[in-house]
This record gives C-alpha cells, sequence and structure tokens, in this order.
C-alpha cells in the first residue's frame, strides 16, 4: 500500500511538472509579445548564451571537422575516394553534428547556468521578491533567455559548421594533400545537391536552422523550467543545474530524430 | 522549541546598548546566571518578573508624539476565519485585522505558519477556505495581474534580504520605480537617495556597492529602503531582525518604529524576537497549534493569565 502511494505521488509530481513546463512555456512565448519588453535583458542574455559560447562552439566544431576528415579519409583512401572529403564533411557537418554539437555544448555551459542562477535566485527569495514588487518572474526571467537562445543558437551553429568544415579542410589540405579548391568545391557541390527552399535557400541550411531554433527553446524552458522549481537551498541547485543538462541533452537528441524525420518528409517529397 | 538564531539567553536580550553590559557587576553577573539557570528549566516561569520587564520594554518606547493608528477607518490588511494546510494543516481559522498606521507583530513558535501568513497576503499563497483582504479587496478573487497591482502597494523585508545579487544597491532600490513608476532617471536617483537616508545608509559610500559587499545589517537596511521606494501603504517583514547581533536588531527594530511614526505606514513583521516585538507592534498575534491564541496589545499580552501564554513569554 505504502509502495503504491509511493509510486501515485510521483506519479502526481511529474504530471504536475510537465503541466507546469507547458504552462511556463506558453507563458514565455506569449510574453515575447506583451509589454514591458526588458530589451537589455535580452541583449544581455544574448551576450551570455551567443558571444560567451563562441569561444567553446569554434573549438568543438574545428575539431570535430577534423576528426571527420581524418576518419572518413581513412575510409576513403580504399576506393580512391578521397576528393569527396569535403562533401563528407559538409554533410555531416551542416546537417546533424553542427546542429546538435553547438545544442549539447550550450545545453552543459548555458542550460547550467541558466538552472544555477535561477535556482538560486528561487532558494534566496529573490524570484518571490520580483513577485512581490508585482513583476511576473516568468516575463522578467524566462522570457528574454529564451529569446536570446532562439536567437543565437542558430548563429551558434552556423559559426560551428563553418569551423566544422574548416577543420576538414586542414586535413584535407596537409594531411590528404587535396588542393583547397577542389575541398571547397566539393563542399559547395554537396550544399547544392539537396535542393533549395525558394530557388536560393539550400535544404541543408533549412535542415541546419530547424534544428538549432527548436533547440535554443529546449535549452532555455528546461533550465528555467528546472531553475523555477528549485528546492532545497544549495544542494537543490545543483540538483537543478545536474537535472537541466540530462534532460535538455537528451530531448535535444529525441527531438533531433523527430524533426530529421519531419524535414526529409517535407523537403524532399 | 526555540531557533538557533533565537537570543540563547537572558543576558544577550538585556540591551542594545554596549555601556549597559559593560558596567555589570559581579553580583549582576551571578544574577544573570541564576537567570540563565531558571530558564533551563521549564517548570521555573516567573510571571511577575516578565511581565515587569516587558512593561519596562513597552513604555521605554512610547512616544509623546500622537498614536499613529487610527482605528476608526477600515482595516487595511483582514483575515477572516482563513484556513490552510499542505500536507499537515497549517493554519486553521485565523482572522486578525490591521488598521491604518498599526503594526501587527506575529510571534510564536517555529513551524506554526507565521510566514504563512505573510505569503497569504501577498498572494503568494491561496487560503483553502477564508477571506484575505488588503486595502479593502478579497485578493483571493483578484486576477493576477490584478494581484500583481496591489502588490505594487505592499512593500516587503525578506528574512535574508533577497537582493538581485545581479545588481547594485541603487538598481535595487530603483528597481520597483523603474516597473511601476514615469519617473525620469533624476528623479529615481532622487528617491533611492532619500529611501537610503531613511534607513540610516550614506548613498553616496552605498549606492554602487553589490549586496554581497554589505554586511547582514547593512543588507537588511537596504532591503527595507527597496520595500520603501515605491511609497507602499503596507510594509511586511519577514523575520527582520533573525541572525543580526544585538546592536544591529536594535537598529532594524528602531528603524521600523520610525516608519511607523513618521510615514504612518501599516505593518505587518513577522518575528521570533518576543522583545523587538513588544518595542515596535501596536497588536500582536500569536500564533499556536494552526491558531491564533492571542491578539492584543502588548500591555494585554503582559497581563494575561493563559499558562501558554506566561510559558511563551518567560521562555524569552
Amino acid at each position: 500500500m505504502a509502495l503504491l502511494q509511493r509510486i501515485n505521488a510521483a506519479a502526481r509530481d511529474k504530471v504536475f511538472s510537465l503541466q507546469e513546463a507547458f504552462f511556463l512555456a506558453w507563458n514565455a512565448f506569449r510574453f515575447i509579445f506583451a509589454r514591458p519588453f526588458y530589451k537589455e535583458d535580452v541583449i544581455q542574455q544574448m551576450d551570455a548564451i551567443g558571444v560567451q559560447s563562441l569561444g567553446i562552439v569554434v573549438l568543438t566544431g574545428f575539431f570535430t571537422g577534423m576528426v571527420l576528415a581524418l576518419q572518413s579519409a581513412v575510409q576513403m583512401q580504399r576506393f580512391g575516394a578521397t576528393s569527396y572529403v569535403g562533401s563528407l564533411v559538409s554533410a555531416s557537418m551542416i546537417r546533424e553534428l553542427g546542429p546538435v554539437l553547438a545544442g549539447l555544448m550550450v545545453a552543459g555551459r548555458v542550460g547550467s547556468g541558466i538552472a544555477a542562477q535561477i535556482g538560486s535566485m528561487r532558494v534566496t527569495e529573490q524570484i518571490d521578491a520580483l513577485n512581490v514588487m508585482g513583476t511576473d518572474p516568468i516575463k522578467k526571467l524566462v522570457t528574454p533567455r529564451l529569446i536570446a537562445a532562439l536567437l543565437m543558437l542558430p548563429a551558434l551553429t552556423v559559426i560551428n559548421d563553418v569551423a566544422g568544415i574548416f577543420g576538414g579542410n586542414v586535413i584535407a589540405k596537409y594531411y590528404l594533400q587535396l588542393p583547397t579548391s577542389l575541398y571547397w568545391a566539393t563542399v559547395w557541390d554537396q550544399i547544392s545537391s539537396g535542393g533549395f527552399v525558394l530557388r536560393f535557400i539550400p535544404n541543408d541550411f533549412v535542415h541546419g536552422l530547424v534544428k538549432p531554433f527548436i533547440f535554443g527553446g529546449i535549452i532555455s524552458l528546461t533550465a528555467c523550467h528546472f531553475g523555477l522549481r528549485t528546492t532545497g537551498g544549495t544542494e537543490g541547485v545543483g540538483v537543478s543545474t545536474t537535472r537541466t543538462v540530462v534532460t535538455a541533452s537528451i530531448l535535444i537528441l529525441v527531438t533531433d530524430y523527430f524533426i530529421t524525420q519531419a524535414l526529409l518528409a517535407l523537403l524532399h517529397s | 522549541m526555540r531557533d538557533a538564531d533565537e537570543p540563547k539567553d537572558a543576558t544577550e536580550t538585556k540591551s542594545d546598548n554596549p555601556a549597559d553590559t559593560a558596567t555589570n557587576t559581579p553580583d549582576e553577573e551571578r544574577r544573570a546566571t541564576d537567570r540563565r539557570g531558571d530558564d533551563r528549566d521549564p517548570d521555573a516561569v516567573h510571571p511577575e518578573r516578565v511581565r515587569a520587564a516587558i512593561r519596562k520594554e513597552i513604555t521605554a518606547d512610547q512616544v509623546a508624539d500622537e498614536d499613529p493608528r487610527d482605528t476608526d477607518a477600515h482595516p487595511v490588511i483582514e483575515l477572516r476565519d482563513v484556513s490552510l494546510a499542505f500536507d499537515r494543516p497549517i493554519l486553521t481559522g485565523v482572522s486578525f485585522a490591521a488598521y491604518p498606521g498599526e503594526t501587527v507583530a506575529i510571534v510564536g513558535e517555529s513551524g506554526t505558519g507565521k510566514s504563512t501568513i505573510v505569503k497569504l497576503i501577498l498572494r503568494l499563497l491561496v487560503a483553502d477556505r477564508g477571506e484575505v483582504c488588503v486595502l479593502g479587496n478579497d485578493i483571493e478573487k483578484l486576477t493576477y495581474e490584478q494581484a500583481l497591482e496591489i502588490r505594487q502597494h505592499m512593500g516587503m523585508v525578506f528574512q535574508g534580504s533577497a537582493l538581485f545579487d545581479s545588481l547594485s544597491v541603487f538598481e535595487n532600490i530603483a528597481y520597483p520605480l523603474r516597473e511601476h513608476t514615469k519617473l525620469d532617471d533624476a528623479g529615481i536617483e532622487e528617491r533611492v537617495r532619500e529611501k537610503l537616508r531613511i534607513v540610516d545608509l550614506d548613498p553616496d559610500q552605498v549606492m554602487e556597492l553589490s549586496p554581497s559587499e554589505l554586511s547582514g545589517g547593512m543588507q537588511k537596511r537596504v532591503g527595507v529602503a527597496r520595500g520603501l521606494a515605491a511609497n507602499p501603504k503596507i510594509m511586511l517583514y519577514d523575520e527582520p531582525t533573525s541572525g543580526l547581533d544585538p546592536l544591529t536588531t536594535g537598529t532594524i527594530t528602531n528603524l521600523i518604529l520610525k516608519l511607523q511614526r513618521e510615514y504612518k505606514v501599516t505593518s505587518v513583521v513577522v518575528t521570533h524576537d518576543i522583545r523587538s516585538a513588544f518595542r515596535m507592534a501596536s497588536k500582536i498575534a500569536l500564533l499556536h497549534d494552526q491558531r491564533i491564541v492571542f491578539f492584543g496589545s502588548p500591555e494585554e499580552m503582559t497581563a494575561s493569565d493563559d499558562p501558554y501564554i506566561q510559558t511563551f513569554l518567560g521562555g524569552y
């Protein structure tokens, strides 16, 4: 009986948590169009989420591109197809690795930071203070972070893609001795072979920019949700931070599959 | 039953003035030691001694000015038969009213729901039963936006100050002004300076500091200044003196008294510190076993023969 009660309580808590998450997401999006607009907060968050993540994103992108080129070169050398290494690196980076890697990096660096900051504000009653002073904490804290993440994740992904392709170029030039012009020609061939949306926008770019836009929403809302639900002092802040990174990372990987399915069905039908 | 942040014995609550303690003779020290022995014995409560000490405390702070209370007016805050339960009942049938200019101190043992009452007044919590009226509005029947509007007439001082640590002292106090008034930058700065002076802080010295650079007492005072920034009709204090040394406790208590006397702010103070409560309150609400077991003036409280009240007062 006690076990049943515990299961019931745990299930009820999960359902309430999910309900709160949807309520938070709805309000955060609704407040994008409602006054007052916290422009300074949005710019500050764009700096924290975007500019300050540049280093980590460039570094991971560059080395991932190098590893991709290196691994594929080993296989391609068997068939004498090393000249296509640019195609492989660009396709992998733009469609999949760029958005997912940028998403995972930002989830780790920024998601944990947001959860810790909002969680600390919760346990030190600063969220209550906002409420008491007639400010909606969702409007003041969540919406600026959501807007910043929605705008900065696609930008970081493009930078990650470019860094990855440059990383591939380094391996192509110095390890495979391929001319740079040939490498970039195969990169462009790959991008254009996927077709275009509205004649000018490569399908691969659409793939590559829809995903980070959604990942930005997932990271910011997950972090704010766990941050706002923090209880139990500083230990609770640690728990919220861990939950944010784990949940956001899993959601990014799972959502990535479904977005890919949907985009393939839409763009290649 | 007492919290760790409460005074441990009679000597700690004796005086804010260090000169008082410095002139203790060996005989006085011995008597103080005897009193500590009495306090440890739950049966050794001396009602007459407690009453005399409290009467002295009350009269020490009585002012010659007119009484700030206006008991003919409608209540500013009124709780009617309020009940609230989470996993267990927290409050049952709680009723009291605060009139314009009054200071109501809510006292009681830890975990009796004192802070919960403040959260109900702010509508950070909603009662299961009963009515919570603030400025004539049943706050629980208001929409969320209307409740936010009513909260703009209330200032709150939190137990841990709850200053925004990402903002400077100036920005903390300016926050409610930027949010809810149309004051320009010069007007905001003037208001911030005025409020800092009210709480006896030098604006030029503290405005640009961050909250982490302030002492606990200064943080509390900045918290009070922030609460006062929008000229609220109601001030709510959650344990304003907890964790502070006796001198700073006295400073904060005097500050609350000053706001009551000079600015006629209606206040609700949640406190463990019965000494401060007696100094600042027009009415005292004693919470016990989910209910208010006493509501009246400090004089009425000391005159009460109720065994629980006497034990409670004797415990201090």
